[in-house]
């Protein structure tokens, strides 16, 4: 028998099942809390962290992941402060400095609030969310690639570069995997990579409804958990 | 001595005899010759000494009352190789080899002292006998330290002969388990890896979770650039490490220890499995210890190296085969650790002090430090101070205390400007915070932190700036690279610092490089990318006028930064010898003989050779 717990995220009380995500919990109630790695059938690994969320035990505050973060009876969630927002808005800079050729990324920049990208850009094409890797170890089961190398030598390749055997070619990794979307302007050569930010997808009805889920057609490029 | 292998220890009271034993045995020699073995005197040849004394002591026929005992880190391993000689407590520095027989004949035989190789203390330039009265010594509170010079590593009996295992019995029939915990919390003890989390919580909240297994792992994957104390500790008393890990597993209910341990460090590597060897032999390790009928064994994991295995979750992600990269810790590993089971992990410094706790009480303990950390500490003190080495201190010591009266002050005559503490993650404090106390508080609050414990004094000839590059360089090459703040975020800031160091900074990118300091310390996801930012943030926060200095006026005040130099020779003080432009490489240097040398910008690569080649001073940074 499903057992249920109730806590707060953003002042709403909230009735979910036990074992869920924080994350998961909230974007069931349509609270919407920007996120790029999480994929709602897959594990959670916390490497994007855009998913952060002030957990308050105590009086006190701690700013944690929400989708690698279990709810708990009367736990209270913040997902949407002006701490939250800022913090948010910093990591989704780095992210589409590293990698502006995705729709998805820069979409999520976009509903992060990043109006300009202080780093020089890069064209990068890969932010290591991991999709790829999770989806083909945990739903294909072939362990086809994996991460390869530390830190900024950190890649997703398949075993010592060569395509491996037990790949069964189902393309989920593809079809997974934020960069394979061009933004709206089309594709950017190295050099005049820029913030898109020409996205009008009720992005007015998220401004007047800060952190609520509108379905906005931006989630549907980083498969939001909506979609 | 020889060692009887059928020995099993079965009862305290047969541990009690046999310590007798070896007391009874270690009386027989006239002259106990300590020899220093570290890692940081075999560098030195230690080895080599030591197998020169032994064959001196065959040769002069007195091999037979004298017992030499190679010995791990004393501490003091700038005047290495280190020799003491009992009676007399006679300390030589600086040992060679070829002084073996001076010092058998003349000190062994004869109980002559061979000034030569006495300590001279450079502020008097006295010499000095013995290590109490040399100024290193004199001002610390060894209480770890000060027990790796009486015991060999590798025999279990010099351990037992200053009282070792005798806190296991004590654990094993007078306490119970809650009653360990007890102690341990009454004393105050934090964590000495870095965190400083209270132990006694920890062993109460994993005794507390509920499972069958339970796991107590010894973190010694000590990896920050400069500091070696768990080496120091692991190499040199890897028997008191096993005792504390032993008193940790009864107290949570394990059944099960590992000591995880760098492989770069093959001595300690060495000596902890001869340490677990001869515990098992004896019957300390294994199934049902002094009779108690409680059963306990470690295993020895080497690690491969990577600097985030230092890290809780990724240092058990490694143990299970897995990569090792850190998880988020939403639920603490006290209670879902190794192989999902409660596990206490606690750095070798810590499990070093619970034996003493134990059988000395909490309160004696927790008689030493300051309000809110108990107790001594050590510290690896390195950079451009006079006496290098580690130094173990009570907490609440003011920094200056350590740099000045055990450090003896700046190595070169050059003023201290700052130090470093806690590693590549730490802070860097300027001279006027050097009142601090050392606890895990105070630095906390001064921006920087206690870590594992390691001081990297620098001098007015440092740029911060560039301190600052080299640690995030560090910190960049050690990042797992999982998580996006600490692997793109620190990318970033390295970038901006570069920039400055190489005058294409710009004035806003300081504002950018604190808020990206301080997103990467609020989100990354585990220790190190929490706390990667703090050289940037400290110096930032102390040293914002070098980080001006680079940006506005181009100029690295220091001297220090390749991009913003130039060399440039004196014509006043040159006197034309000739000697910079013989060792220049890229043969920079003009001037023809009884004429001032100029140097060709266009050519100079500024590598310096020329400045500390001129006797005279005649080239001057620019």
């Amino acid at each position: 028998m499903l057992q249920y717990v109730t806590l707060e995220i953003d002042g709403a009380d909230i009735v979910v099942p036990r074992g869920l995500s924080v994350l998961d919990a909230a974007i069931e109630h349509g609270i919407c809390i920007p996120h790029l790695c999480h994929v709602r059938y897959l594990s959670d690994i916390g490497s994007c962290r855009l998913c952060i969320v002030e957990h308050v035990v105590n009086g006190r505050s701690k700013i944690t992941t929400s989708c690698t973060l279990r709810v708990q009876e009367d736990m209270v969630i913040q997902s949407n402060t002006e701490r939250i927002r800022k913090l948010r808005r910093n990591l989704a800079e780095l992210l589409v400095a590293h990698a502006p050729n995705s729709r998805a990324i820069q979409d999520i920049a976009v509903r992060c609030g990043v109006k300009e990208v202080r780093y020089p850009f890069r064209n990068e094409n890969c932010v290591l969310c991991g999709r790829c890797v999770r989806v083909c170890s945990e739903c294909a089961g072939a362990n086809a690639i994996g991460f390869v190398g530390r830190g900024k030598n950190r890649r997703v390749d398949s075993p010592f570069g060569s395509l491996s055997e037990f790949c069964v070619e189902c393309h989920t990794c593809i079809e997974l995997c934020p960069m394979s979307i061009q933004p709206c302007i089309g594709y950017m050569e190295p050099g005049e990579e820029r913030l898109c930010g020409a996205c009008e997808s009720q992005l007015d009805l998220a401004d007047e409804l800060p952190g609520h889920c509108v379905w906005c057609e931006l989630g549907e490029n980083f498969q939001c958990g909506r979609y | 001595m020889s060692r009887d292998f059928t020995i099993k220890i079965k009862t305290v009271s047969e541990l009690e005899a046999f310590r007798k034993r070896i007391l009874n045995d270690l009386k027989k020699a006239r002259v106990v010759l300590t020899l220093c073995g570290g890692t940081g005197c075999q560098a030195s040849r230690s080895e080599a000494v030591s197998t020169a004394v032994k064959d001196e002591l065959i040769k002069q026929g007195m091999d037979e009352n004298v017992h030499v005992r190679v010995t791990g880190c004393h501490g003091f391993c700038e005047q290495g190789p280190l020799c003491v000689i009992e009676p007399g407590n006679t300390l030589y520095c600086n040992v060679l080899p070829d002084d073996a027989r001076e010092i058998v004949t003349k000190t062994v035989r004869d109980g002559e002292v061979v000034e030569r190789l006495l300590y001279t203390d450079p502020v008097s330039g006295k010499t000095i006998q013995t290590e109490s009265e040399i100024p290193f010594y004199r001002a610390q509170d060894r209480q770890l330290l000060a027990q790796n010079r009486q015991v060999d590593p590798c025999s279990i009996e010099d351990y037992i002969a200053i009282g070792g295992y005798s806190a296991l019995a004590k654990t094993l029939f007078e306490m119970a388990p809650k009653a360990v915990i007890r102690e341990i919390e009454a004393s105050c003890l934090r964590g000495r890896g870095g965190g400083g989390f209270p132990t006694g919580l920890k062993w109460a909240k994993c005794r507390e979770a509920p499972s069958d297994e339970k796991y107590v792992i010894c973190n010694a994957d000590e990896g920050d650039p400069g500091a070696y104390m768990d080496r120091c500790v692991l190499e040199g008393n890897p028997h008191l490490v096993l005792e504390g890990m032993m008193i940790g597993a009864w107290a949570i209910g394990a059944r099960e220890g590992i000591i995880y341990v760098r492989n770069e460090y093959p001595l300690a590597v060495k000596h902890t499995r001869i340490a677990v060897q001869q515990a098992r032999d004896l019957g300390l390790l294994g199934e049902d210890i002094l009779g108690s009928s409680w059963s306990f064994d470690v295993e020895i994991s080497r690690g491969g190296g990577a600097f985030v295995c230092g890290e809780s979750t990724a240092l058990m992600a490694s143990l299970e085969g897995k990569v090792g990269e850190p998880r988020p810790k939403d639920v603490h590993t006290v209670v879902d650790g190794l192989w999902h089971k409660p596990t206490t992990l606690n750095n070798v410094e810590t499990w070093a002090n619970v034996p003493s706790i134990i059988l000395n009480g909490s309160a004696r303990f927790a008689s030493k430090g300051s309000n809110g950390s108990k107790g001594t500490k050590i510290f690896a003190l390195t950079g451009h101070i006079k006496s290098t080495g580690l130094v173990e201190v009570a907490m609440g010591t003011p920094i200056s205390k350590v740099l000045f009266d055990i450090g003896g002050g700046p190595a070169n005559g050059i003023p201290i400007k700052a130090v470093q503490t806690g590693g590549p993650s730490g802070g860097c404090l300027p001279a006027d915070k050097f009142y601090l106390p050392l606890d895990f508080d105070a630095l906390a609050e001064a921006g920087s932190m206690m870590g594992s414990g390691g001081m990297v004094v620098m001098d007015e000839g440092t740029c911060m700036v560039d301190v600052a590059k080299y640690f995030l360089t560090f910190l960049q090459d050690e990042s797992c690279g999982k998580c996006v703040p600490c692997r793109l975020g620190i990318d970033r800031m390295l970038e901006i610092i570069t920039d400055i160091t190489e005058g294409r900074g710009k004035s806003q990118q300081i504002s950018l490089l604190e808020e990206l300091g301080h997103t990467i310390s609020q989100t990354a996801l585990c220790g190190l990318g929490k706390t990667a930012a703090n050289p940037v943030l400290s110096t930032l926060r102390y040293f914002r006028d070098e980080y001006e200095a680079h940006i506005s006026k181009e100029e690295c005040p220091a001297g220090v930064c390749e991009a913003l130099i130039t060399y440039e020779i004196d014509p006043e003080k040159c006197t034309y010898c000739g000697v910079c432009k013989l060792a220049c490489p890229y043969e920079a240097i003009m001037g023809a003989k009884e004429e001032v040398h100029t140097i060709d910008l266009q050519l100079c690569q500024k590598c310096g050779i020329c400045r500390s080649e001129c006797k005279f001073e005649a080239v001057q940074i620019n």
